[in-house]
């Protein structure tokens, strides 16, 4: 076996030039479909990240019917203690409770609708990292009692720093919530859709405004990462108790679910052409090779080689070159893959006012996950291997004497 | 000779047809005019009914036709001295405990009254009987042991309206719209509005008590109660001002 493989390693290199030019074909076909695949994934996995780390989380808990109704009257009392029990969860990295309402803001003339959300400010910081998107005044407190607006809602109100608003809405069960709050802190949001209607209160003043204490209407749970998210789900589902529903970021955005699958279908086509392509390209080169080599194979089976032994020389020359091919695409794909990564493309015009307008900002981003490199290999390194077979049956048919005189 | 009597036939059956959408629009004016004045005032009591929680508010309501209707919340004392006033198309809203009057925003008018099963949009539409409908009188039939003419309406095509049909049960003594369906465009019955336990308010007989009953959530529904009524009482369009409507009470 030793000889064998000492023997492919030297007609390798025995012609340097062909053996270069079927390497660097493997090499550029598993380079190619490593980029396409990771920035396929890296979008999606930027998409799920920017909608569940913003804002939603991967799972949240609601009373019973909230997440159709969105109604304040679906609100649920969640003690602290059970909130410490969600969060003893190994998974589950942050539990952020909320108070969400839609309600009326107004300074002066000018009245808006929006969304406002009863937060604990430590627990939504840690998560969202809300406290880094103030861009004037300061963040809220525990038990504050000001209110954080978003730039294009402050902008639509007049409204700065130490001005004060009127926020008029239906607390629960149908009271009404109004009250006069002084604006403490502007917060600036990449997206637009957030920027024109958020606004914060803390979570024990938003429970007093709405007459609504102990109660939220959502709990957010991130987690250590997505292939915990049913394990974890049917956990929080036992815990969280009756009157209650637990949904996972899948069920509540099934939009984002299912452009991402339409999308990576057409990913998935684009690559199936890029592999026929490579495919025929290294199928070239080997056929190329073979048919150079066929006199060279006449002589050895003349002289009494047997075919089998110079089949498997044959083939492990083709899985070394797919080898070598496969082996220098992960090596130089890997450090511009990572350079990608951490230096997402950015991008500009109509593309990115799309993306804007999707509530995503205007970057390509590049995914590392291990097993896109995995797959890519994996795929193009069994292409070359089905392309070896084309020696293979080319020996086992040769006749030495037509193959001598070629 | 065939001929001509089918001609009969057909006259007949057509001046029928003349003479009930007559009768049933002179039915609902008569109705409509019982429950309109040309001014009214009110004192209700509304309660509002989900299947886990119930709410009860104190009112006043004052009204001049067409145009201008306002409401005082007497109770409960979170609400009180909260008022709604309706100018035309407008919602505007006093807030005593902030010292504020805002305006309903166009996007907030389906948003429910309140917490009631009305609309602020319910409040401000104007939509008449009489005039938006053509009507149809389906025959008579008893309604809770009370004879009553049923009506169908359907809206005109020009009138803003979201029903697609309407049926009214109105009794064949003393012209008291008893009962109100209103249907989709699907034929599905979404709201019906009762009234019972009629009352004498001044010169006039009517039910003081109504329900506003949503057919899609079960367990819902919104109780008026009419404490006091009147009608034609003297006021004019100054007493619907943004002014008045902080002085109230």
């Amino acid at each position: 076996m030793n000889l064998f493989l000492h023997l492919a390693w030297r007609n390798l290199w025995r012609n340097k030039r062909r053996t270069l030019i079927s390497t660097s074909s493997v090499f550029f076909a598993v380079l190619l479909a490593l980029i396409m695949r990771s920035m396929q994934n890296g979008s999606y996995d930027y998409m799920i990240q920017s909608s569940v780390g913003l804002y939603l989380g991967y799972i949240q808990i609601h009373g019973e019917g909230y997440w159709d109704k969105r109604s304040i009257d679906q609100s649920i009392v969640v003690e602290a203690e059970k909130l410490q029990s969600f969060a003893s969860n190994p998974q589950v990295t942050h539990v952020v409770p909320r108070l969400e309402s839609f309600v009326l803001l107004s300074k002066g003339v000018s009245t808006k609708v929006a969304q406002v959300i009863g937060i604990d400010p430590p627990r939504e910081d840690a998560m969202t990292g809300l406290a880094h998107r103030i861009h004037a005044g300061r963040f809220l407190q525990k038990n504050d009692t000001g209110i954080l607006l978003g730039t294009g809602l402050a902008k639509f109100l007049n409204a700065h720093c130490g001005d004060s608003v009127v926020i008029y809405g239906q607390g629960f069960h149908g009271v009404t919530a109004a009250a006069n709050v002084p604006v403490v802190g502007i917060l600036k949001f990449p997206l637009p859709d957030l920027d024109n209607t958020m606004s914060y209160l803390s979570l024990e003043y938003a429970q007093w405004l709405f007459d609504a204490p102990g109660r939220v209407t959502s709990v957010a749970l991130m987690i250590s990462s997505q292939a915990q998210l049913a394990n974890v789900r049917s956990q929080i589902e036992r815990m969280a108790g009756e009157k209650t529903e637990v949904m996972t970021w899948q069920e509540m955005m099934p939009e984002l679910v299912q452009s991402i699958q339409a999308d990576s279908a057409g990913g998935i086509l684009m690559l199936l052409i890029l592999y026929i392509v490579i495919g025929f390209g290294i199928f070239g080169t080997i056929m190329m090779m073979t048919n150079e080599r066929s006199r060279e194979f006449g002589v050895l089976i003349s002289i009494g080689m047997k075919r089998w032994k110079l089949i498997t020389v044959t083939v492990m020359e083709t899985i070394m070159i797919s080898l070598l091919g496969a082996g220098v695409g992960m090596v130089v794909g890997i450090p511009v893959l990572w350079y990608l990564y951490l230096h997402p493309i950015p991008l500009t015009g109509d593309a990115a006012a799309a993306m804007v307008a999707y509530g995503l900002e205007p970057i390509i981003p590049f995914s590392m996950a291990p097993g896109i490199f995995i797959a890519q290999t994996v795929i193009v390194f069994s292409l070359a291997v089905v392309c070896a077979m084309y020696p293979l049956l080319v020996i086992r048919k040769l006749k030495p004497v037509a193959a001598l005189r070629s | 000779m065939k001929r001509e009597s089918l001609h009969i036939i057909v006259l007949m059956v057509f001046s029928c047809s003349i003479s009930s959408a007559q009768d049933a629009l002179e039915i609902i004016r008569k109705a409509d005019e019982l429950m309109r004045g040309k001014s009214s005032y009110a004192q209700i009591t509304m309660t509002i009914v989900k299947p886990e929680w119930q709410r009860k508010m104190t009112m006043k309501a004052w009204s001049l036709e067409p145009d201008y209707s306002m409401i005082y919340v007497l109770a409960p004392a979170r609400d009180k001295g909260t008022v709604t006033l309706k100018r035309g198309n407008e919602v505007w809203n006093w807030l005593p405990s902030v010292q504020k009057v805002i305006k309903i925003p166009p996007s907030m008018m389906l948003q429910s009254w309140m917490g009631s099963d009305f609309t602020n949009d319910d409040l401000v539409r104007a939509s008449s009987i009489v005039t938006d409908y053509t009507h149809t009188l389906l025959g008579s039939e008893a309604y809770e042991g009370v004879e009553c003419y049923k009506i169908q309406l359907i809206p005109k095509p020009e009138a803003g309206v979201v029903w697609a049909k309407v049926v009214v049960w109105i009794s064949i003594k003393g012209f008291l719209e008893l009962k109100t369906d209103y249907f989709d465009e699907d034929g599905k019955s979404v709201k019906s509005f009762v009234g019972s336990k009629v009352k004498s308010f001044g010169d006039r007989q009517l039910p003081a008590h109504w329900e506003m009953i949503p057919n899609d959530s079960p367990g819902n529904k919104t109780i008026l109660e009419y404490d006091d009524l009147k009608f034609n009482i003297s006021m004019n369009e100054d007493y619907f001002s943004l002014q008045n409507m902080k002085r109230v009470h």
